[in-house]
């Protein structure tokens, strides 16, 4: 009878919501551009994994296009036209010049810059909540943790006095840091040594000036120059039995002795999520940029052995990574 | 029998049908419907009630546990405070707060007061660490709000104009262990309320007193800060849910769904902490319960149907069959049967029709063979025939009769000069008159002869004294048929009027053939009141010898002596009905007589 059909016909709708019908994968093609090296920052492992655990697991529904310009900033122009080309979804970039070459040339495909200073005080969006345009992500708290490091520094191996500063004194950015640390060894009646470099050749140049006149210790700031030269100032530390200071765990991990940063893997989380967002139809102008909200201190108590160090207690105790 | 045929079948405009089958099953209906729909009414209300109350469970849920990430920072934040203060430096108050801030990553920065209001130490994660900087912060109200309450809550401030923050303040159990005063990253609260889950696909998230939003599990939706419309919907979603005095209310969300939402109170800082639902998801067993409902309501709808169709087709039925078999007995079918066993009272009236029938049947054969007695004996004469079942009477039987003649004199003449529709019109008058009289003396009628009739008496019915009766009754006719002629004459027809009676045995009976009989006699009898009648002249009732004889003196009867008539080989005495007053003869009849006895002789 008519009214049983329709019964049956009630029934089965009633079910319909309750059956989801399984959905042809899309791929999501996002684009990942650092200036530095391979596997560094966003193209490291670390960022995939980020991916993954919001479900783009690689190969089935995300493709990573993976651009390293190790070091050479004039390659990047060239990856974004290259991404652009390949109707990416998004464009992660790690470091400035990689975050203004997005800005240049990437039109309207999304853009989340990560490891770019203060975008806003840069120019690339806006304003924090609402960055305006095609670019969001992870903002930095630039300069002024450069303060913080010496004062770590210093509470770490309270003899030092004569810090010297390595630093890319071709990125603004990086001078700002480093100008920062001035401003707080002045305060803190410390001495700084100024070891800016332009390229990889100048590491040479401050090692040897280090050699000459011994500082105290050294702090690193880090941005894809020093960070493609790490090994060096840290074998260099180690064999001239100097505390260094960084600014991302992973270089106390290389055998660095401390650091004091954003923690890394939040900034990646972070990026990830708001990538995931625009994958998912959101707009970057509204996505706010975000700052990192998580600092991490880290410390290698085999390198502090090695330099016949004891680390005091007020260190240990805010320590978020001890490597022993 | 053409008009007796069955009429066709009219569709009833409100067929029995019909009706039976809506009132059955609107008796079904009706009170299932409103059952069902009271059912779900209550149900709809009570599932309201059990949803209101379980989102305001989850409301409060989540608020404790935001309260609980709070209590967190400020039972973490007492232990800064539980110490006096010492001049000089003070390790122990540095290493409490930083061993605090590396347990609370949302602890952005501490500052630690001692109780003369001057500051001692103040830690930030961004910025190098100041002891005994000195600052004078006797007039902060966090110190004031601390010392007063213990524990103090500030305002929601937007860092950088995004990220929400806000300032804790502790005081310690005595003024001289100061006051411990922290800013915290209110971002961290996504950790909280991202992890609470609201059914399937509801969530939570907090607002201040202002209507700013503090934690929602869409950070950017937070980061963006104060007049961004998402977060001024769930300003507005607030404001209903204060109006709604507490119960939960719908609205809609920050990316417009419609949901169904719960506040709970954070006492703390005095904020709210929401609970949210999608309307889709939260109404869900609700609408399962109507579906429910409706299913039984259709299935009850459909039994309803069938039942209704089936007691209205076992009621119909029958009375179709009476309908149809009424419509046949009414078309003659006498013999046509109801046949219904239904044993109720429709089985009954069944009966009765079928009975019915029967006696039709009957009643028809009977009027029917009144009609064909009617056609010689008196209405009445027929009716006591038949209903005596005396129809033994008709048959053959030798009877003495009387036989009473009558015809008219010059109608022959008459008939050839008038119009027929004249002629007809006086031939209808003449019977008329006749009619009544022959009817009142029960006479039998044999036949009609053109202007003649021919009449029995004591025959089929035997009556007493069958010669005066005969007699009584021709002088009636006689009289009728004089009045009404004399309106014929003045209008100049020459018409006269004779009859002759006679009496004797004759042989009675039904002649004819099926369909068609007639009652008649046989006899000379017959004969001889035909001649008679012959003889007689316009005014003249003659009769035998026989009649006269049982006349006697009862008529004055006038001897006219024994004529010769013709056809007969025997003279006959023949006596006329004396006028009932000779001076009142007119001479015309006469003149007519004798005309017609010129015409017999030539």
């Amino acid at each position: 009878m008519i009214v049983s059909r329709r019964a049956v016909v009630a029934a089965a709708l009633a079910l319909l919501p309750v059956r989801a019908f399984p959905q042809a994968a899309k791929v999501s093609r996002i684009g990942l551009v650092t200036i530095g090296a391979p596997e560094s920052t966003v193209l490291s492992p670390a960022m995939a994994k980020e991916f993954a655990k919001l479900g783009y697991v690689e190969g089935q529904n995300v493709e990573f296009e993976r651009r390293a310009a190790q070091g050479k900033s004039d390659r990047l122009p060239g990856f974004i036209d290259d991404l652009v080309a390949k109707h990416v979804d998004v464009i992660v970039t790690a470091s400035y010049p990689a975050a203004a070459a997005a800005k240049e040339r990437a039109g309207t495909t999304p853009v989340v810059v990560t490891f770019s200073g203060d975008p806003v005080a840069t120019g690339l969006a806006a304003s924090l909540a609402h960055p305006g345009g095609t670019i969001t992500g992870v903002s930095e708290i630039a300069a002024e943790l450069s303060a913080k490091r010496l004062a770590v520094l210093k509470e770490a191996v309270p003899s030092v006095r004569a810090v010297a500063v390595l630093w890319n004194a071709d990125d603004f950015g990086m001078t700002l840091r480093y100008q920062a640390a001035e401003v707080e060894a002045k305060r803190a009646g410390m001495l700084i040594v100024p070891l800016g470099v332009h390229a990889p050749d100048d590491f040479d140049t401050a090692f040897s000036e280090m050699t000459k006149k011994p500082p105290d210790a050294i702090l690193m700031v880090t941005d894809v120059l020093t960070t493609l030269n790490r090994k060096r100032v840290i074998d260099f530390a180690a064999e001239h039995r100097l505390p260094a200071i960084y600014e991302y765990a992973n270089l106390v991990h290389d055998g660095g002795l401390l650091s004091y940063g954003p923690d890394a893997l939040s900034i990646f989380e972070r990026a990830a999520g708001l990538a995931d967002r625009i994958l998912k139809g959101a707009k970057p102008a509204d996505l706010p940029l975000e700052l990192p909200s998580r600092f991490e201190l880290a410390i290698n108590l085999k390198t502090a052995k090695a330099l016949g160090l004891t680390i005091p207690d007020s260190i240990v105790v805010r320590a978020d990574d001890v490597i022993e | 029998m053409s008009t007796h045929e069955v009429p066709a079948a009219r569709r009833p405009r409100r067929p029995l049908f019909q009706k039976y089958f809506i009132v059955l099953f609107a008796a079904v209906v009706v009170p299932l419907l409103v059952n069902g729909a009271s059912e779900a009414w209550f149900g709809y209300r009570d599932q309201k009630v059990m949803l209101s109350q379980r989102l305001r469970a989850e409301a409060g849920s989540a608020a404790g546990k935001i309260e609980g990430f709070l209590d967190d920072i400020t039972d973490q934040l007492q232990w800064t405070v539980q110490l006096p203060w010492r001049d000089g430096s003070d390790e122990r108050h540095r290493f409490d707060v930083l061993r605090l801030m590396r347990q609370l990553p949302a602890v952005v920065e501490v500052t630690l007061i001692d109780g003369n209001g001057a500051e001692r130490l103040h830690v930030s994660r961004t910025a190098p660490d100041e002891v005994n900087s000195g600052i004078d912060r006797t007039n902060d109200p966090a110190i004031d709000g601390a010392r007063s309450h213990r524990i103090w809550y500030g305002p929601v401030t937007l860092y950088s104009g995004s990220e929400p923050h806000m300032t804790v303040a502790v005081a310690g159990a005595r003024t001289t262990y100061g006051v411990t005063v922290a800013v915290i990253n209110l971002k961290l609260i996504w950790d909280v309320i991202s992890a609470i889950h609201v059914g399937q696909s509801g969530d939570a998230f907090v607002l201040d007193n202002a209507g700013r939003l503090v934690a929602h599990p869409d950070i950017s939706l937070v980061l963006r800060g104060e007049d961004d419309p998402g977060a001024a919907r769930l300003k507005e979603l607030q404001q209903a849910t204060i109006a709604g005095n507490g119960e939960s209310i719908e609205g809609h969300d920050a990316e417009r769904r419609a949901v169904i939402a719960a506040i709970a109170p954070i006492p703390g800082p005095d904020w709210s902490a929401f609970v949210e639902e999608p309307a889709s998801e939260a109404l869900t067993p609700l609408r399962a319960a109507l579906w429910r409902t409706t299913l039984l309501l259709l299935a009850g709808a459909a039994f309803a149907a069938a039942l209704g169709y089936l007691l209205a087709r076992r009621m119909t039925g029958p009375i179709r069959l009476l309908g149809q078999g009424a419509a046949a007995i009414g078309a003659g079918h006498f013999d046509h049967k109801i046949d219904i066993a239904t044993g109720d009272e429709l089985e009954g009236l069944a009966q009765r029709f079928n009975e019915m029938a029967g006696e039709l049947a009957l009643s028809q054969e009977r009027s029917e063979r009144i009609a064909r007695l009617k056609r010689f004996l008196a209405p009445q004469v027929a009716e006591l025939v038949e209903a005596s079942d005396q129809e033994a009477l008709l048959d053959s039987h030798r009877a003495e009769i009387v036989a009473v003649f009558c015809d008219l004199r010059g109608f022959t003449s008459f008939s050839h000069s008038a119009r027929p529709e004249e002629m007809m019109g006086l031939v209808q008058e003449y019977y008329e008159a006749l009619g009544e009289i022959i009817t009142r003396y029960e006479a039998t009628l044999t036949c009609f002869m053109g202007d003649g009739l021919m009449l029995l008496l004591n025959a089929p019915v035997p009556c007493p004294e069958p010669a005066k009766r005969g007699v009584r009754m021709a002088i009636e006719m006689q009289a009728a048929i004089q009045s009404v002629m004399s309106d014929w004459r003045a209008r100049g027809h020459a018409i006269g009027f004779g009859m002759g009676l006679a009496k004797g045995p004759a042989i009675v009976g039904r002649i004819g053939y099926e369909g068609r009989s007639d009652y008649t006699a046989i006899g000379s009898v017959v004969n001889l009141a035909s001649r008679i009648c012959g003889a007689a002249e316009d005014g003249q009732i003659l009769m035998d010898a026989a009649v006269a004889a049982e006349i006697g003196d009862e008529v004055p009867l006038v001897p006219l002596g024994t004529r010769l008539l013709r056809g007969l080989t025997d003279a006959v005495s023949v006596f006329s009905v004396a006028p009932p007053d000779p001076s009142c003869a007119k001479p015309s009849p006469v003149k007519v007589l004798a005309n017609r006895r010129d015409a017999r002789q030539t």
